[in-house]
């Protein structure tokens, strides 16, 4: 066998562990192998975290792009939370911060719509030859009575590089959505996980503003194939796999039903 | 902090079904081959949990490796093929078979167990491998089932392992299901139904395996409306498929829609 990369390598087993353990495993990774912590908390998108923003007193989404040590900057305020220490963090420009506003409003219209609740965050940042920037949706339901906690994280990552009068995205977008069920004749049931799904995209712009409503297309598009593949997957493909598994009438009868059915078939058919 | 050993132990513990050498060369590649050293009893464990089965030299019918058949230094013994083999939880791997008699007052019982189950789990399992064994110095009988259904091409995995104890006439036990989907992503299913239920103590094997089908129907069933639920449910609760105007948002308009539809300021969660 080849030697693997150790990166790839812990991508692979991400892919494989618990996806409920993400974050631990993330962690403990890190741990034993410390050369590649940096890499993969760049990399794997794991459920988000929420902060308060003491300017505004809203809630806010926490990740990677709007880390800076362990201060994390509020959409709202444009402001850390913890206030930074060591001086002041790298800013977006004045026309990137613009556009954040504007998509922070947008979104924030979109999760009422979509989520009914919930917190929504945007957060962009300047590239070479446009801007780039990430959308995080969140919205967890807590168990009552039975039942177990509900979440979903939506991680949408771009990247908008301006051409004459159209632009070039760049879409992935990760849905992390975990179920579970408790129950007296049910016992426990988790069903957890994440999907990813990549697109690119050209579309006309005419002003910063048409890159908020592009953006915002390309998500809400993405959003419905990927509620749509999640639905397939976690009700419809697991529970036919547990039908690989054991079915319920007897494979015998089944098998005799199909036969009969081949056989009024090839009879229709002569 | 969990140790790096306990760390990569968990790792090996949390392997999907038809995985684990995925699982292992991977913590090889990161944490080295003398990583694996330490993993001993980790594996030992995750195959005596998780029901492995291993085909014997010279036979093609899978036996199961379990705490429940286990005769000490990575040793077990299968009933229905008369055998006893070492084991290798590092590859998986059975060698030095040896014949092994089956010495217990209720031999006869778990022969017809064995026999009544056979029957039963043809009929509802593609592909399953049985074991029963005498346990609790023979005041116990253990009766295991697993079922799996690997399909890498297809990027999932499946396994269903039925345990019970029967023992005066009480059959207690679980079942677990373990689903791997990971196809662009890496979705879990995993189940965990504890299950009871009384017997007369001289119940026959028949009577066993019946109670043990009528368990396992109903939970099939349960978990089936369980998905359902779910669904329509927790899922729908999470995020709207559409607006509730069922039409997707015009963009340009976007700030036109707070005024016109009143909706909440962001700040409830």
């Amino acid at each position: 066998m080849a030697s693997a990369d150790p990166f790839d390598s812990a991508l692979d087993l991400l892919r494989r562990l618990n996806p409920k353990d993400t974050s631990r495993n993330v962690s403990l990774l890190c741990q034993i192998a410390p050369s590649l912590t940096e890499d993969l908390l760049e990399s794997v998108d794991v459920p988000l975290s929420v902060k308060r923003c003491s300017k505004t007193g809203r809630d806010f989404l926490c990740c990677d792009y709007n880390r800076d040590g362990d201060s994390w900057r509020s959409p709202w305020s444009n402001e850390f939370e913890p206030a930074l220490e060591d001086g002041e963090a790298v800013m977006s420009s004045e026309r990137v911060r613009k556009m954040e506003v504007k998509a922070n409003d947008a979104f924030d219209v979109y999760r009422e719509l979509y989520f009914e609740g919930g917190i929504s965050s945007v957060y962009l940042w300047d590239v070479d030859d446009g801007f780039a920037g990430c959308v995080l949706l969140k919205k967890s339901v807590s168990p009552g009575g039975k039942g177990k906690a509900a979440s979903w994280d939506s991680i949408h990552v771009f990247e908008a590089l301006d051409r004459a009068r159209t632009a070039h995205y760049k879409l992935t977008s990760t849905v992390i959505l975990n179920l579970g069920t408790e129950a007296e004749a049910l016992g426990s049931m988790d069903l957890s996980g994440n999907m990813v799904r990549q697109i690119e995209q050209d579309m006309p712009v005419e002003d910063d503003g048409s890159h908020v409503a592009n953006i915002g297309r390309m998500v809400e598009d993405m959003e419905y194939k990927m509620r749509n593949l999640l639905q397939e997957v976690y009700f419809g493909k697991a529970r036919d796999i547990v039908g690989d598994l054991r079915s319920i009438p007897s494979i015998k009868e089944t098998e005799k039903d199909k036969a009969t059915h081949r056989e009024m078939i090839s009879k229709m058919a002569r | 902090m969990p140790s790096n050993s306990e760390a990569l132990a968990s790792f090996v513990e949390s392997a999907p079904p038809g995985e684990l050498s995925n699982v292992t060369n991977a913590i090889k590649t990161i944490a080295g081959d003398s990583s694996l050293q330490s993993l001993g009893p980790a594996l030992e464990r995750y195959n005596e949990e998780q029901f492995t089965t291993v085909t014997l030299p010279g036979s093609s019918q899978p036996v199961v490796v379990s705490s429940y058949n286990s005769l000490g230094d990575g040793r077990y013994f299968d009933v229905e093929s008369q055998s006893s083999f070492a084991f290798d939880h590092n590859t998986q791997k059975a060698s030095a078979v040896q014949s092994y008699a089956l010495e217990s007052k209720n031999a006869d019982l778990i022969k017809s167990i064995l026999k009544s189950l056979s029957t039963h789990s043809n009929e509802h399992y593609p592909s399953s491998s049985l074991g029963v064994y005498p346990i609790e110095n023979d005041g116990a009988i253990a009766i295991l089932l697993v079922a799996n259904k690997y399909s890498p091409n297809n990027f999932w995995n499946g396994r269903w392992r039925s345990q019970y104890t029967f023992s005066s006439g009480q059959l207690t036990g679980s079942i677990h299901v373990d689903v791997h989907y990971y196809e662009d992503g890496n979705v879990r299913l995993l189940t965990d139904k504890p299950v009871s239920a009384s017997l007369s103590s001289s119940a026959s094997a028949s009577e066993i395996v019946r109670q043990i089908a009528s368990i396992e129907r109903k939970y099939q069933e349960d978990l089936n409306k369980a998905f359902g639920s779910l669904s329509e449910g927790a899922f729908k609760g999470l995020r709207r498929q559409l607006p509730i105007t069922r039409q997707k948002i015009e963009w340009e308009k976007i700030s036109g829609y707070r005024l016109g539809q009143d909706i909440g300021g962001g700040r409830a969660r």
